[in-house]
């Protein structure tokens, strides 16, 4: 199979760049492992206001939608079901079916592979019950299964705060939030209060000591910082964070940078959102964690960096969309990951070899 | 962190395990995994990249940024050799791992 452009991933990052190249008249296939569009849009509930310009605020479901339709519009080749096994010496990228894997050649890759979750490790913590809260989440809003009924949060982050609530909404009791820092991580306040005024007990400086149950877990022990507590629960959401998934840009051979405010270690790009492989381009949470605003907007950059380079869009038609975009881009996101993401970008230009990882 | 807890659920390696390797002198995540099979299971090491970095972490005082990233090799998760395999007969998806080894000249370098 030939395609100009190959977009990894059919999350918001890979739809906004999948729409900003098809709708150029560009030949666009995207493959995404999921039965369905839309990444992990499909399964969030919350209103999100921070969106571009070009979108109202809506949940994250109804985004996916959007996004869907819009790309309904541009013909854009759907590979569901289907996964990205490796890439071969001769620029071609292995896709399978589950029953065959096949080559597709594509003159420019968009990656918009995502991020995962982190685990955070106590004893037990592989008991079953014990989960992320991103598991929890799909577990309620996709499947419409109950995960328990008592149930704590380890961390206390925007997703964290945000997964709480709606474990609440279906009738899920939380117990407690436990945050080994000394202060609640959300940035945005008011959901913390919400919880703090439906009387969720938050222990800060405490972490899970150990999990305990017979073939599920039961009981937790918590450390508060001058007793130990024990709670009877049978759902523990923990949230370690996320890391941008990389996989991918490894077998491309492209390079790696540190950046503690993308989360971690993260490919290095340019301000067009080229990696230093010039036909990779990449986009959404694989660049830098970040909220659902930005990662349209990367999304963005990215197709219409690729759209500019197989002459589908004018230089300096590009260079003033991008500029436009990298503007709002300041705007939407939060001050220390956008300053994480200016510093990425100058790390790449003016590399120091010890903060670079070439696979 | 208790020693008793597992760090890589596919393949029940612990803490104690991984401290074991670094205090050996493992400094990545690939030193622990080539001595204990940290890694290597199902999820190919999906989950337990940023724990063993934490712990090297933790135990050595690097930087994360001085912890590299593990080696992430194709097929990049579980499929079935048969599908691997497929019925093609104008592209191979084999790929030995001689493609790794750098030639310079003609010699590996």
């Amino acid at each position: 199979m030939k395609t100009d452009v190959l977009i990894i991933g059919g999350g918001p990052a890979g739809l906004s760049a999948a729409i900003e190249t098809a709708s150029r008249g560009l030949d666009v296939t995207i493959v995404d492992e999921a039965s369905q569009l839309g990444g992990q849009l499909n399964q969030q509930t919350q209103v999100m206001r921070q969106l571009p310009s070009v979108y109202e605020p809506m949940r994250g479901f109804e985004l996916a939608n959007k996004l869907i339709e819009l790309i309904k519009d541009c013909n854009v080749r759907q590979l569901l079901n289907h996964r990205v096994v490796g890439f071969y010496a001769d620029g071609s990228v292995g896709i399978t079916d589950e029953e065959n894997v096949f080559p597709v050649k594509a003159k420019k890759i968009i990656v918009a592979s995502g991020a995962a979750e982190k685990a955070v490790a106590f004893p037990k913590w592989t008991m079953p019950g014990i989960m992320t809260i991103g598991a929890a989440q799909t577990l309620i809003n996709r499947d419409f299964v109950m995960p328990g009924r008592e149930a704590v949060i380890v961390g206390s982050s925007d997703f964290a705060m945000e997964t709480a609530i709606q474990l609440m909404d279906v009738g899920i009791r939380v117990k407690a939030i436990i945050e080994k820092q000394s202060g609640a991580l959300a940035k945005e306040q008011e959901k913390v209060s919400e919880l703090s005024r439906s009387g969720i007990p938050f222990y800060f400086n405490s972490f899970i000591k150990e999990a305990r149950g017979n073939g599920q877990v039961e009981q937790i022990d918590v450390a508060l910082p001058d007793e130990v507590i024990t709670l009877n629960v049978d759902l523990v959401c923990m949230d370690g964070g996320r890391a941008p998934i990389l996989d991918v840009f490894y077998q491309l051979g492209c390079s790696f940078g540190f950046q503690e405010e993308l989360g971690g270690w993260v490919p290095q790009y340019n301000n067009r959102f080229q990696t230093d492989r010039e036909d990779v381009f990449i986009a959404g949470n694989a660049a830098g964690i970040t909220t659902q605003g930005p990662l349209l907007l990367t999304g963005m950059i990215a197709g219409i960096s690729a759209s500019e380079e197989l002459q589908a869009i004018s230089p300096a038609e590009a260079n003033e969309m991008r500029e436009a975009l990298w503007k709002e881009l300041g705007l939407l996101e939060y001050r220390e990951v956008y300053s994480g993401r200016v510093k990425h970008l100058e790390n790449f230009a003016s590399p120091v070899l010890k903060d670079q990882f070439i696979s | 962190m208790d020693k008793t807890t597992i760090i890589c659920r596919c393949e029940e390696i612990s803490c104690e395990e991984v401290e074991e390797v670094i205090s050996n002198g493992g400094r990545t995540f690939d030193d622990v995994k080539r001595i204990t099979r940290c890694g290597m299971g199902p999820c190919q090491a999906k989950i337990c990249t940023s724990m063993v970095a934490e712990i090297i972490h933790q135990q050595t005082g690097l930087s994360p940024s001085e912890i590299p990233l593990p080696r992430m090799r194709m097929p990049l998760s579980p499929i079935k050799l048969e599908t691997l395999a497929t019925n093609s007969t104008s592209f191979s998806t084999v790929k030995s791992v001689l493609d790794e080894v750098e030639l310079e000249e003609g010699k590996v370098r």
